[in-house]
């Protein structure tokens, strides 16, 4: 530490690359102890007698002053400002040199309001064929699923880690189980014990383990399907499962030591296997398992309470009376806080059914596809998909937009597009950005929310 | 960085990584190997931080993280094992002083490697799976000092040494013991396991092994539990001190194995000072104490409650069965009250009001108060005592008080039954003759039982306080419906309802003319205000207040009752009067007149007659005078009827009967109404929901089921099932 003046005991001068800054420890403390300023004030250094033995009562360091004048910046005021001759790998560099990265990460983007994103950036891949899915990461980062590869981006989005591939199966969903560790499902090869459910390091690109399906004491091989993971009571990792015996229906395994703990094997009729969506639902203690028009021919939604092993709620489709419209259902997400499912149909309309009511119908909502109407885009379209978003703000793509739906009603409050891209296949919300794919362009676009005004 | 590298850069200026100089990682690597060096010898004020940060900042970027990482833990092996030749040369106390420096060292030393290497820390470390800097020096110090040969053993009996001075009573350096066990925590909860609380927890188990042994022959109950407390607390209070806190459950737990488990059952039965003798002399401290440790251990306290549970029923059945005890209801059920007094104090200050504890006593005097088959009786018997004389003078607290806890032995008894149908005789006893001292005092106690054993219980003990109040009214409407009976005798009438009392019938006396006019007036009208009813006179029950002069003028009211009154009455007309001629003229049964002229001829102070013989016993010859020399120092004169308190041989026996008899009805309604509601049951069902449907009120005897089940039979209530003859049907 340096003390320039003994007026002034909290004042430190650096001499970052040739240029000089002048700050206060307090602004250094604000880095914290395991930063690069942190052993600054440590006694055990005892840096204030070497840095004016060394020169000038300047403590010098080797690194770029541009980027050094950020981060002070930001350390002063908390607020992250890159000026445009800046590229923000440099930043990041540094920042990650001073120890600062969370610093950058959380002052860089705001606290998620889906009426108040604006689009970052898109990021373009290299995979051929379509997307499949796109999972945004707890810390801001994601996971693209393209064929039988899955590309992992930090909250940086410059870097990637290493691709994951679960025996260059055709993946069928990705799930992010914590900061640190993604599951990954894919399709079986017949025989050969290949593809199903994997969990991987993202930072190191390790397989962790590989989840089995147990029956009969036999180990079988399966395609899993649909994900979800759950935090509360016990951390379990959910799976939508086909196997080519008795293997039907929803695995469960223990995310800590990857063993199977329990297997729903679906009821005739029931689809469980081919589910489109899993739905951990916290409060009830139960999983909602969707299966929807294309995938089969009807759609079925249930809750499974798996310590009763009952269907404690159900709704099909079966044999109810085709509209004029021909109105299907094709995604649909529990809302438990408002003891509701919210279903979306291929025109986009929202219905809901109630959750606390067994065999109950679809009211579908009244506002009407007041932009879509006759607007089929030329190209392949595709079907919708809804989001929750912990605030109650529900989210729902359609065709290359997605809608913003907010109060007890649900009214659209905003809509985001980006001019080009095409249609978006997927997008998901977490670590307070949305991620939306797009089905044949392979660009992924990044949306956050600016951060708090100024005044 | 070296020229010879700027020079490398410039040639592979497109190459995307740069190829650094072959020697560089070295190069760095020995700045930092150095640094290290110095920082463990005390010399890092020479040390650049920012130099040595941005170096090993830069063998992680340029991908020489491995090297660094395996640098570093070698050369901090090194210096550990330099540091243990250091600690293994201290010598006898200086041992712990000099592993506690070296370990704040180490500390110091690996906060200050861990700065340098924040970088590799923060982004190698954790995407290569090692082990971070601040754990991996921990783990070198654990490996290459705690369990290095020369001072795993040596470090461990240290520390166990000091602990056994400690418990002999030396001080030590706590500072230092906590210190270094606090080192052995940092290290893992393994390490202070392993290393540490194992052989602590294996030397303490022997320590009190041989103590409580040396205790136990020499101290008696009361010291013992003092050292074995005083002990534990010690324990408990070192583990505060210096040791991790959840050693704390596993040190008490040696103690009190090997202190109190061990040698409970010796320490409970001691003779002179165990269990029974703390309980007999009240010794609430030692048995506070007793309580407290025997409940750290299984079965503790069960064996305590074991032991005073068969002490209380021994010294209860002594106490209901003793012949001598038994002469004085009164004092009998006052020495039961005692008894549990005594107790619940004891489980109040000693026992914390342990509810098991409470169940047991219970259960002891349940047990015992049903051994004597009079104690329903003796506690009727104390009430009536209370109720007549007992209470004056006693706040209504106090009364509640008494109540409460009659009360509490009536709960203990099998046979509430028994218990009403004196209840009611000694109830109707006190209101017959005015002798209740507390109408209200009567009426809590009713409430009372009607709480506890419900309406039907109290119905008619109400019915004989609510006949008491209209007799009250009916005698104030006879007066004034008849102005001219003002002079001449006064008659009270008490209208009793025919099964709300426990009436005998008697045979009704001659009463004297003027008596027998009077109530033929009231006769005629009661029944003109009440029709369809029958009156007879109960003139076994009644009293008169009559004004007599004796032979030198002195003037008395005597207190008497109607049959002393009738056989008075004819001493007006004559001077003698053989037994015969008392006999013939009032019709009195033999054995309520030989009382009555016993009570009047032969009991010193109250002989207003005079027999001839003189003599304690009424024969059928005696003959009796008015006695003249009749005096007493009251103007009143009470004169009681000989009766014993206590009922007669015959008297119980018919009291008994009496139970029987109104059990049998009882009994009938209850198989009646589970037949009703089963339709099918077996035997043996049948009796034992029977049991516990009467169990509030009585133990009914699985005979006299039996017996009423046939009955029942008999009178097609019920039928036996054709092919299971064990299955009763009922007939609806």
């Amino acid at each position: 530490m340096i003390v320039a003046a003994p007026a002034a005991k909290d004042r430190v001068k650096f001499n970052v690359g040739g240029r000089i800054f002048e700050t206060t420890s307090t602004t250094l403390a604000n880095a914290g102890r395991d930063s690069f300023f942190g052993p600054l004030f440590d006694e055990n250094w005892d840096l204030k007698d070497s840095s004016q033995s060394a020169g000038g009562g300047e403590f010098f360091i080797d690194r770029n002053p541009d980027c050094f004048a950020v981060v002070l910046d930001l350390l002063r005021t908390g607020d992250l400002n890159i000026p445009p001759n800046i590229p923000e790998r440099l930043l990041y560099r540094e920042a990650s040199f001073y120890g600062v990265l969370d610093h950058v990460r959380s002052a860089k983007w705001g606290p998620f309001d889906g009426n108040r994103l604006r689009y970052s950036k898109s990021i373009s891949g290299t995979a051929p064929g379509d997307g499949t899915a796109i999972r945004a990461a707890p810390d801001g980062g994601c996971a693209v699923a393209h064929g039988s590869i899955v590309h992992v981006y930090d909250w940086m989005l410059s870097e990637e880690h290493p691709p994951l591939t679960l025996d260059h199966q055709r993946v069928n969903d990705v799930i992010w189980v914590d900061p640190e560790n993604l599951a990954v499902s894919a399709c079986e090869r017949l025989g050969r014990g290949d593809g199903g459910l994997g969990m991987f390091n993202k930072t190191s690109g390790q397989l962790r383990f590989k989840f089995q399906v147990t029956h009969d004491n036999q180990v079988k091989s399966f395609t899993a399907g649909a994900l979800a993971t759950a935090q509360n009571p016990n951390h379990r990792i959910f799976s939508s499962c086909k196997g080519r015996s008795n293997e039907y229906g929803i695995g469960v395994w223990d995310q800590f030591t990857g063993k199977q703990v329990d297997f729903f094997y679906e009821s005739p009729g029931w689809s469980l296997g081919d589910a489109d969506r899993l739905q951990w639902l916290e409060e009830r203690n139960c999983l909602l398992v969707a299966t929807l028009f294309p995938r089969k021919d009807n759609c079925y939604i249930s809750l499974l309470d798996f310590r009763t092993k009952d269907m404690v709620w159900s709704w099909s489709d079966v044999g109810a009376p085709m509209t004029v419209d021909e109105r299907r259902v094709r995604d649909g997400i529990a809302m438990e806080g408002n003891n509701a499912i919210c279903v979306v149909n291929e025109y986009e309309d929202l219905g809901f059914m109630d959750l606390r009511m067994n065999g109950g119908a679809i009211r579908w909502s009244s506002r009407s596809r007041l932009i879509m109407k006759g607007r089929m885009p030329d190209d392949e379209p595709c079907y919708p998909k809804l989001a929750l978003h912990d605030g109650g703000q529900l989210f729902s793509s359609m065709n290359d937009c997605i809608s913003v739906f907010c109060g007890p009603d649900m009214v659209m409050t905003s809509r985001l597009r980006r001019g080009y891209g095409g249609s978006i296949c997927d997008f998901s919300i977490g670590g307070d950005r949305l991620f939306a794919l797009h089905s044949e362009e392979n660009v992924f676009d990044v949306w956050e929310c600016p951060p708090p005004p100024v005044i | 960085m070296s020229n010879q590298k700027k020079r490398n850069f410039q040639i592979e200026a497109f190459k995307h990584r740069v190829v650094v100089d072959p020697k560089y990682a070295d190069k760095t690597w020995k700045v930092l190997e150095h640094a290290i060096h110095e920082i463990y010898n005390h010399n890092a004020s020479g040390l650049s931080f920012e130099e040595l940060y941005r170096n090993a900042y830069n063998m992680v970027l340029h991908k020489f993280g491995e090297k660094l990482y395996s640098g570093l833990v070698s050369t901090m092996t090194s210096h550990l094992k330099e540091i243990s030749k250091a600690i293994e040369a201290a010598q006898g106390e200086s041992f712990l002083e000099e592993l506690n420096r070296k370990w704040n060292d180490h500390n110091k030393a690996l906060q200050m490697i861990r700065d340098i290497l924040m970088y590799m820390d923060r982004t190698y470390i954790p995407s290569n799976h090692k082990t971070p800097v601040h754990e991996l020096g921990l783990n070198l110090w654990r490996d290459n000092i705690v369990r290095s040969s020369k001072i795993q053993t040596r470090l461990l009996n240290t520390l166990l040494d000091l602990v056994h001075r400690e418990r002999t009573g030396e001080v030590i350096d706590r500072g230092l013991m906590r210190n270094i066990i606090k080192m052995l925590m940092d290290l893992g909860s393994a390490v202070y396991q392993e290393d540490f609380e194992k052989h602590f927890l294996e030397v303490s188990a022997e320590f009190y092994k041989v103590e409580s042994q040396k205790f136990i022959e020499c101290c008696d109950c009361g010291e013992y539990l003092k050292k074995a407390e005083k002990r534990l607390n010690e324990e408990i209070e070192r583990v505060t001190h210096y040791l991790d806190t959840k050693s704390e459950i596993k040190i008490t737990n040696v103690v009190e194995k090997e202190m109190i488990a061990n040698h409970m059952l010796r320490l409970v039965h001691m003779d002179n000072s165990g269990l029974v003798n703390m309980l007999l002399d009240d010794k609430y401290d030692d048995l506070g104490r007793m309580y407290n440790l025997c409940r750290r251990v299984p079965n503790g306290l069960l064996t305590i409650r074991e032991v005073m549970t068969s002490h209380l029923r021994e010294t209860g059945k002594q106490l209901v069965t003793d012949p001598e005890r038994l002469k004085d209801p009164v004092e009998f059920v006052q020495r039961l009250l005692d008894e549990k007094d005594k107790y619940d104090s004891i489980i109040n200050k000693a026992f914390i009001n342990d509810k098991t504890f409470q169940n047991a006593l219970t259960n002891s005097f349940e047990y015992f108060i049903n051994l004597n088959a009079r104690s329903p009786e003796f506690i009727s018997l104390f009430v009536d005592d209370k109720l007549r004389k007992g209470l004056k003078g006693v706040s209504e607290e106090d009364v509640e008080i008494i109540l409460d806890k009659v009360m509490m032995l009536f709960r203990y008894l099998q046979e509430k039954d028994v218990f009403e149908k004196y209840y009611k005789q000694h109830l109707a006893k006190r209101l017959l003759s005015g002798k209740t001292v507390s109408d209200d005092a009567e009426r809590s106690l009713i409430v009372k039982l009607k709480t506890e054993c419900g309406y039907q219980f109290t119905s008619k003990l109400e019915g004989m306080f609510t006949d008491m109040k209209t007799s009250q009214d009916t005698m104030q409407g006879f007066y004034a419906s008849h102005p001219e009976l003002g002079e001449g005798p006064t008659l009270v009438v008490q209208v009793l309802t025919t099964g709300s009392w426990p009436t005998q019938p008697s045979a009704t006396c001659n009463l004297p003319s003027e008596m027998s006019a009077l109530c033929e007036k009231f006769r005629s009208y009661y029944l003109g205000t009440h029709t369809g009813r029958r009156l007879s006179w109960q003139t076994n029950m009644g009293n008169a207040d009559m004004k007599a002069s004796f032979g030198k003028g002195q003037k008395h009211e005597l207190n008497v009752s109607t049959y002393q009154m009738c056989v008075l009455m004819l001493f007006n007309n004559a001077e003698r009067l053989s037994y015969k001629e008392i006999e013939q003229a009032t019709e009195i049964p033999a054995p309520e007149l030989k009382r009555c002229l016993q009570s009047m001829a032969c009991v010193k102070g109250k002989n207003v007659l005079r027999k001839e013989p003189m003599s304690k016993e009424i024969g059928e010859e005696d003959a009796f005078f008015v006695n003249d020399k009749f005096s007493s120092k009251f103007y009143k004169v009470k004169i009681g009827t000989v009766v014993a308190q206590k009922e007669s041989e015959p008297e119980k026996q018919e009291t008994r009967q009496r139970v029987e008899e109104d059990r049998k009805p009882q009994i009938e309604a209850a198989i009646v109404r589970i037949m009703k509601s089963r339709r099918v049951l077996d035997h043996n069902n049948l009796i034992s929901e029977v049991t516990k449907q009467l169990q509030q009120r009585f133990l009914p005897n699985p005979t006299e089921i039996k017996k009423r089940i046939e009955s029942l039979i008999e009178r097609d209530f019920l039928e036996r099932d054709n092919v299971d003859r064990k299955l009763y049907r009922y007939l609806a």
